[in-house]
């Protein structure tokens, strides 16, 4: 026993010098121009396309050098990305969702670059989401693209109910009671309860808030009789227009779509790529689908496009990258008309106002085009990313479609979101 | 740990009459110390002392990224301590520690006992097995089982509706909290069982056949025999056990934070280990998260303590 834990010892020593000194190594290649940079981007929203363009074109630019690209889950972002961009091993370039952005614009956790606004796109770029990327006046996460909120429908389920896209949120979410009754096991609209992003328009349509802030004080309303109508006309469409998990989340959407179990998908325009992905890549789904797939905005309680959530993300520059400069020349490249074209073309807005004509004309575009025009965003505090990381409103959500008294859930949610809000 | 129990005994002092060669026979235990204390010191040591310090300070999201923490004294002890949602979790945690080792323990030694009985071939096929359940990393074996109980597409669903001929697609088994902490304990319990089952199959070895084959002669039924005779043998095989298994199942985290991401309500399945990386990394709160750990780690010293204690005692014995 006693020679064994010398020899343990001993081994421990040798290991700790053997990851010490590849810790050594890692870091000394510290010089600019020849380099691996790494760039973090979230789920499989950025098109393959988009992703090769980035990777070939800044090894072009920069022989010698490498480009990794890799992929982070939504899920537990927040998380990651204070652990590795406080650590010293910090990816180059992130991705992070535009309202979780203030979390870190207000920290130092991203390289200022508003020295840089104007070769990036000026006045061109997103006003919304420059403004979710900027603290203090400073510009330190660029817009990298917003996505608006659709619904994709089954034209066959429609044709055989006899229905044509609604025209009000009312008849919306009849119309998905009228699908399920009729498809066993369909879902009229698939509403997972975990899925926050899309509960907020029946909330914002119905004239409810989400939060307001009043004198530097914020106050969340989701208790207040606007907004409970809201929730309540929700929860008829959790109880009997969904057959989707009541504790599920948004992800992989077009698994259910592809087995012939969603009627109406309200999703980010870019779903349409993943349910009409080849069956044989790596999130597959079902291409032969596509005759067969509608879309239209989500309609507002008295017409109209309703207020969706602009989702989307901004684009940064670690404050901890050993090799800014390089770092800045790959983000310049996921801003040039170039690149932001291939994301145009694969149903996500550009960064650039002057590129939305890349969206193209098709229905796809249409419905991107109106839905956006309405679009909404979370409340304005850099408190608001620990709210969404706090799961309060997945497991509210969750409640509320397990038939949980909605004046009483969200009584108590306005409770601790003023707590976060507030603190 | 054991080295340095027994470094003492290492220099009888009636053995050494020169204070001299004393200190040479004491140096170079201590010199060989030196290493593992270095790594350890630097690897658990430095971090343990940053939680510590920064328990008692402000230490949020700007502090990571530079900001400085103020001390704050042990208002984060406070908070928490006064925080109902503090002991909700700390006692859902201990509950659900007590049944899994409880569980783990008995089947472990089931499947032991089996492997004593079994034939040599079928022996090997169980180790097999067991061995690719232990090398299993917790995170792959969570997803799996995730898959097991899906709510939509999930073995267990499937074969339920074909068994018992009612409905049960679409049944979500994480929703409540007790099926969320039967799935968990089945995942835990599953993959602490090898290591439980190996380790009381070594010790069954160390209990002399005579003495069994003697009771058996007086009349012993099997489990008189393993209650009066293999129970006495393996006392302290299994208090360690019992230990260890409970300082696993206090702290564990990858599946429950996994479970999580699959279905199930957050606040109602969080146990310490998750509640710490919840408060810390994704509100952001360190200096809160630190205080709880803080408290998580006294609390694991001390059911550590009476490991030390007893592996002490069979150094003396």
């Amino acid at each position: 026993m006693r020679k064994f834990s010398i020899v343990a010892a001993t081994a421990l020593v040798a290991a700790a010098g053997l990851v010490l000194s590849g810790c050594a190594a890692g870091g000394s290649g510290g010089s600019d121009d020849k380099a691996e940079i790494r760039v973090w981007l979230n789920g499989t929203d950025t098109p393959k396309e988009a992703r090769e363009y980035l990777t070939t074109t800044f090894e072009k630019q920069h022989p010698g050098s490498t480009l990794k690209i890799e992929e982070q889950s939504w899920t537990g972002l927040v998380d990651k990305l204070t652990t590795a961009l406080s650590g010293s091993d910090s990816p180059d370039v992130v991705e992070v969702g535009n309202t979780q952005s203030p979390a870190f614009t207000t920290v130092g956790a991203f390289m200022d670059l508003s020295s840089k606004k104007k070769e990036l796109g000026g006045d061109d770029l997103l006003p919304g989401f420059v403004e979710a990327g900027s603290a203090d006046g400073k510009l330190y996460a660029a817009p990298y693209y917003s996505g608006a909120r659709l619904v994709f429908y089954r034209k066959d389920m429609f044709a055989a109910a006899g229905l044509e896209a609604p025209k009000t949120l009312d008849e919306y979410v009849a119309d998905g009671e009228k699908l399920a009754s009729a498809n066993a096991g369909v879902s009229g609209i698939y509403a997972p309860g975990k899925d926050w992003y899309n509960a907020l328009p029946y909330i914002w349509e119905n004239g409810g808030e989400i939060a307001t802030e009043k004198g530097g004080k914020w106050t969340s309303s989701f208790s207040s009789a606007d907004s409970v109508k809201g929730i309540e006309q929700l929860q008829q469409v959790y109880e009997k227009a969904s057959t989707a998990p009541k504790d599920g989340d948004e992800t992989n959407p077009q698994v259910p779509f592809c087995a012939n179990q969603v009627a109406q998908l309200s999703a980010p325009s870019w779903v349409k790529g993943s349910i009409l992905a080849p069956a044989d890549s790596d999130t597959p789904g079902c291409p032969d689908l596509e005759s067969n797939l509608g879309v239209f905005a989500l309609p507002g309680k008295s017409g109209g496009a309703a207020h969706v959530f602009a989702g989307g993300s901004n684009i940064a520059v670690s404050n901890k990258s050993k090799h800014k400069e390089l770092a800045y020349d790959a983000l310049k490249i996921m801003l040039s008309d170039d690149y932001q074209t291939i994301l145009g073309k694969n149903g996500l807005v550009p960064a650039k106002k002057s590129l939305a004509s890349t969206l193209g004309t098709d229905d796809v575009a249409k419905a991107i085009a109106e839905a956006a025009a309405n679009s909404k965003l979370t409340p304005a505090s850099p408190k608001w990313a620990d709210v969404e990381s706090s799961n309060l409103l997945q497991d509210f959500f969750s409640a509320v479609a397990q038939g949980g008294d909605v004046k009483s859930l969200a009584t108590e949610l306005d409770k601790k979101i003023d707590a976060i809000l507030n603190k | 740990m054991s080295l340095a129990s027994k470094a003492p005994v290492a220099a009888p002092p009636a053995l050494t009459p020169a204070g001299r060669r004393r200190r040479g026979h004491v140096g170079l235990p201590l010199a060989l110390l030196v290493p593992s204390t270095v790594v350890l010191a630097v690897v658990i040591g430095w971090p343990l002392i940053q939680l510590v310090i920064q328990s008692f300070q402000q230490y949020g999201r700007a502090q990571v990224f530079g900001a400085p923490a103020p001390f704050i004294g042990f208002q984060n002890y406070a908070n928490v301590l006064s925080d109902p949602k503090f002991w909700n979790v700390l006692g859902r945690s201990v509950l659900f520690c007590v049944v899994c080792v409880v569980i783990t323990i008995v089947l472990g030694t089931l499947v032991a006992l089996l492997m004593q009985r079994l034939n040599k071939g079928f022996r090997t096929l169980l180790s097999i097995g067991l061995l690719l359940a232990w090398a299993m990393p917790p995170l792959s074996a969570t997803f799996v089982w995730g898959w097991v109980f899906d709510t939509q597409y999930g073995v267990a669903n499937y074969l339920l509706t074909q068994v018992t001929g009612t409905n049960w697609m679409g049944h979500s088994w994480l929703i409540s909290a007790v099926g969320f902490f039967f799935v968990a304990g089945v995942i835990v319990v599953w993959g602490a069982i090898p290591f439980i089952a190996f380790t009381v199959y070594a010790g069954l070895t160390q209990v002399p056949d005579e003495v069994l084959e003697a009771a058996q002669l007086d009349g012993a039924g099997a489990l008189a025999r393993f209650r009066l005779i293999v129970l006495p043998y393996l006392r302290s095989i299994f208090l360690v056990l019992i230990v260890l298994s409970t300082i696993w199942d206090l702290r564990v985290f990858a599946q429950i934070q996994a479970l999580q991401a699959i279905g199930g309500s957050i606040a109602e399945t969080s146990t310490i280990g998750v509640y710490i990386y919840q408060t810390s990394l994704a509100n952001g709160e360190y200096g809160t998260g630190g205080a709880i750990a803080v408290i998580l780690v006294l609390i694991l010293m001390a059911v550590s303590f009476v490991y030390i204690r007893q592996s002490l005692k069979e150094d003396e014995a």
